[in-house]
């Protein structure tokens, strides 16, 4: 498929997407008396968007950087680092957290520079295994941290929970969800113009530095700026495997490898895939509707399990 | 010295401070090729990466104009190009797109023709064969550099594991480089290609053991004496 064929066609599922999102939902189809409806949902599915778009073009960013594909700020502990800066925000001062739009995703990125950086030191320059096993160090690390000021503090404790579970979407306001909104596309944006560094780092890096990147520069860039795209992920989701991973590995399928097409498919694939689950969880079961990590996870392990099997045959 | 496109005086390398180069100097002046050839663990690959700044080293150096270990690596590469002994690639890439990444797709193509690889650029990557694929990041090197004239290009060993035909493509093609105006270091294992250069380095446990003409150095007792040297220190 040609990369326009491609945009075009992914632009088009994603706007009817949009419509159909903004159409479904507990109370019921349509847009409401003067398009009510349709203003209760907007910061929803904006939020799935920006979520999604970030997840898409951070998880390629982190393939890229470090030259793995199976490499997903999900599984790497990324996300894990987001929610418990947050939790400890929330443990350490349940009242101040909320008095500034910015404390809740600044204590986010915090946490998830932190696993990031531990990443990098540790995980870094040896095999996939050990890429992955830091990760998932990491990952129960920062989840039994979370559970652990969760169950500590009363009144943060269902929201720290339900943001383990990937179920902040529910609570999408305007006033909530602005900044990480905004946090989400300055991360993309930022992400883009690495393309050609993240390109030239797939062979190595002798060859890199060789052919004009600056290696440890582009790295610190890669990294700050997955991490900021995961914390603002974190704050209008909560915790979501998957659409780091499988957004790029869709995009390559369709594009080839090149970073140039694969970070922008990749945010524009993990915007739908992000928005899609919510929509599902919505649609199918409007009186008790799934997370949007849920729908991910039942219908993303499957596709991804069938992705991995064709690219080896 | 003030022509030459790659000098090196007193070039010394220490990794986790074992002397890998001690004191070597080197020079490659506008259209020449000059070969670094010894035996294993002589220290080839690690003064061609100290050659092109990748890793830290004592001494002068003066590759294509900069010290590529002070410049910065974009302007660096401008005029200093480098190529490994197995290139590798996280990603599958077509080997049309190698030249997309270096920002010249047109004269990658031109090279790329000229390694005998101009059918292959439609091709994955992984569909190609070791030495192709080598061939593939050899043209990508090539047509790194702004252009030949003025431009230094260092090729670990990059006839390796390609069959006779491309092998003598890669030589002509690195000769054809020099000719336009550039300067060639390559690292090789293959005397014969060696002797056709303008100067051959030979090295041995990191040291100058012989530089200048293939005449004057690939003589039949530097040979026996290098390379039965080593056999003697394996031992």
């Amino acid at each position: 498929m040609t990369v326009t064929k491609a945009w075009m066609a992914g632009c088009v599922l994603l706007a009817g997407l949009v419509v159909l999102a903004l159409s479904v939902g507990t109370q019921g189809f349509g847009w409401g008396d003067g398009g009510s409806l349709l203003l209760l949902r907007s910061p929803r599915v904006l939020a799935a968007l920006a979520a999604g778009l970030a997840l898409g073009i951070g998880g390629a960013a982190q393939q890229g950087v470090f030259r793995n594909p199976l490499a997903d700020p999900g599984l790497t502990g990324v996300f894990g680092g987001a929610l418990f800066g947050i939790a400890v925000l929330l443990g350490l001062f349940p009242e101040a957290a909320w008095q500034r739009a910015w404390f809740i995703p600044a204590a986010a990125f915090g946490g998830a520079l932190g696993t990031s950086a531990l990443l990098t030191l540790i995980g870094s320059g040896g095999s996939s295994a050990r890429l992955l096993l830091t990760g998932l160090g990491l990952n129960a690390f920062t989840a039994a941290g979370t559970l652990v000021i969760a169950s500590r503090s009363g009144e943060s404790r269902e929201l720290l929970t339900n943001g383990a579970y990937g179920d902040w979407l529910g609570m999408a306001t305007l006033e909530l969800t602005w900044l990480p909104v905004v946090l989400c596309l300055l991360a993309a944006l930022l992400l883009l113009p690495l393309a050609r560094s993240l390109d030239l780092l797939s062979f190595g890096e002798d060859a890199a530095r060789g052919f004009g990147c600056e290696v440890g520069r582009t790295r610190r860039k890669a990294v700050l700026l997955t991490a900021l795209a995961a914390a603002a992920a974190t704050c209008l989701v909560g915790q979501v495997a998957f659409i780091g991973l499988l957004a790029p590995h869709l995009a390559r399928a369709l594009v080839g490898p090149r970073h140039a097409y694969v970070l922008p498919l990749s945010a524009l694939l993990g915007a739908g895939l992000l928005l899609g689950a919510d929509t599902i969880g919505r649609g199918l079961w409007p009186q008790a509707p799934l997370s949007a990590a849920a729908v991910t996870a039942i219908l993303g392990a499957p596709l991804f399990i069938w992705i991995a099997r064709g690219r080896h045959e | 010295m003030s022509d030459a496109l790659i000098h090196a005086l007193g070039l010394g390398v220490e990794i986790t401070g074992r002397r890998i180069i001690d004191g070597v100097s080197l020079s490659a002046a506008r259209g020449q090729t000059v070969a670094i050839v010894g035996p294993n663990g002589a220290g080839k690959t690690t003064l061609l990466r100290a050659l092109a700044g990748l890793i830290p080293s004592e001494g002068e150096l003066d590759v294509g104009g900069y010290d590529p270990r002070i410049i910065d690596a974009a302007t660096c590469a401008q005029t200093r190009a480098y190529c490994a002994q197995k290139p590798v690639s996280a990603w599958d890439y077509r080997v049309r797109d190698l030249g997309d990444i270096i920002g010249d797709p047109v004269g990658y193509a031109d090279w790329l023709a000229k390694l005998q690889l101009g059918e292959f650029a439609g091709r994955r990557l992984s569909e190609l064969s070791g030495g192709e694929q080598k061939g593939a990041h050899l043209a990508m090197a090539f047509a790194a550099l702004a252009e030949p004239f003025g431009g230094a290009l260092l090729l670990d060993e990059p006839a390796a594991s390609l069959d006779l035909g491309r092998q003598e493509a890669v030589t002509q093609a690195i000769f054809a480089f020099a000719q336009a105006g550039g300067a060639c270091v390559v690292a090789t294992h293959d005397l014969s290609f060696a002797k056709r250069c303008d100067g051959v380095v030979v090295l041995l446990e990191g040291r100058l053991v012989a530089a200048g003409e293939p005449a004057s150095t690939l003589t039949p007792e530097i040979i026996s004496g290098v390379w039965g040297a080593s056999a003697s220190s394996v031992r």
